[in-house]
């Protein structure tokens, strides 16, 4: 009797730990940037990413008439942080501009170090940018 | 006894029918890398930053400052000793470009483009539909300023169980006035594979 105990409480874990590693935290840091005001926002919704990399700094330009936003990123781990990111650009209502073709980049961190990712708008009706980022083993 | 045994093989049936069955989803656009060869998220990111680059380049700004250019963009050229659909990509890069409003463009160089634009009008005119004082008259096409031409090239190396594979997409923007290269970009995509040491 004990041991058909200790075999259901065993198949019990095993199926817990195979739900659980099927789950992916698919959540990450978005950094949004108005272009026209210039405020910019932090929302980490994911506690592991925000706890392996911050986002030190965002900045703003125009180039031949197109928006460019650049976030600076910074590692707080020794060892390679292997991140995806994406930039998105809205339009004055606040419309996706071309979500098809905006794709996740990816991107590999060295310990302890500082990189600054660019996006550029494709499109002068651009006025607002939102940065994405993810980790990269939350990719199917 | 039986009862269970009667359920204890029903269940182990059903298990194994459905992993039977084949799993068909939609996954997202810009998945994990599988392989080693050319995969579409590589293609996606690849024209991206491209027509980023091209778009923000100094040369460029020359041109489309008071003005919209007219572009052509050539078929890339595969260098590689896999089959990558390159008129795909060339129309990739066509249409971002397209959607920044900052050029205008012609088909010349897309297979037979230019030859069947000059059967069109031909076969028009000789059908004796239209009105001849409405009909198009060859050589009225815009002409071209510039034009977009790439390659995909690769290096392949193997070691032991290890695959090194190294690809590189090299594009330039020529004017064709003066023949001056106004941009020319890069982008590198390196990956390797470790074939697992029982595995087939």
């Amino acid at each position: 009797m004990k041991i058909t105990k200790h075999i259901i409480a065993a198949a019990i874990l095993a199926s817990g730990v195979t739900g659980l590693s099927g789950c992916r935290n698919t959540s990450g840091t978005v950094v949004k940037t108005d272009h026209q005001t210039g405020s910019s926002s932090i929302i980490e919704e994911n506690g592991r990413l925000a706890h392996r990399l911050d986002v030190v700094r965002t900045t703003y330009d125009e180039v031949n008439g197109l928006k460019r936003v650049h976030i600076e990123l910074a590692s707080n781990r020794s060892k390679r942080v292997r991140v995806d990111y994406r930039i998105c650009w809205f339009d004055a209502n606040g419309m996706e501009l071309d979500p098809q073709t905006k794709t996740y980049r990816n991107l590999i961190v060295e310990g302890r170090d500082t990189v600054t990712v660019t996006g550029v708008a494709n499109s002068a009706a651009a006025v607002s940018s939102k940065v994405r980022v993810r980790e990269t083993s939350q990719a199917e | 006894m039986k009862k269970t045994c009667f359920y204890l093989s029903l269940v182990s049936c059903a298990v194994v029918l459905t992993g039977c069955a084949t799993k068909v989803r939609e996954v997202p656009l810009d998945r994990s890398t599988a392989t080693t060869r050319i995969e579409p998220q590589d293609i996606r990111r690849t024209v991206e930053k491209m027509v980023e680059s091209l778009l923000v380049a100094p040369g460029v700004k020359e041109f489309v400052s008071n003005r919209r250019p007219v572009m052509d963009v050539e078929p890339m050229q595969n260098r590689t000793s896999q089959h990558v659909d390159m008129l795909s990509l060339t129309e990739s890069v066509r249409m971002q470009l397209l959607r920044s409003g900052m050029f205008r463009f012609v088909d010349r160089s897309s297979t037979g483009t230019a030859a069947v634009d000059v059967e069109r009008i031909n076969q028009e005119n000789q059908l004796g539909l239209v009105d001849t004082s409405k009909a198009v008259k060859a050589g009225q096409q815009t002409a071209l300023d510039m034009y977009l031409a790439g390659t995909l090239s690769e290096i392949k190396n193997q070691t032991g169980r290890t695959t090194d594979q190294y690809y590189k997409f090299s594009m330039i923007l020529k004017d064709l006035k003066t023949g001056e290269i106004v941009w020319a970009d890069e982008q590198e995509i390196r990956k390797a594979s470790t074939k697992p040491v029982i595995g087939w």
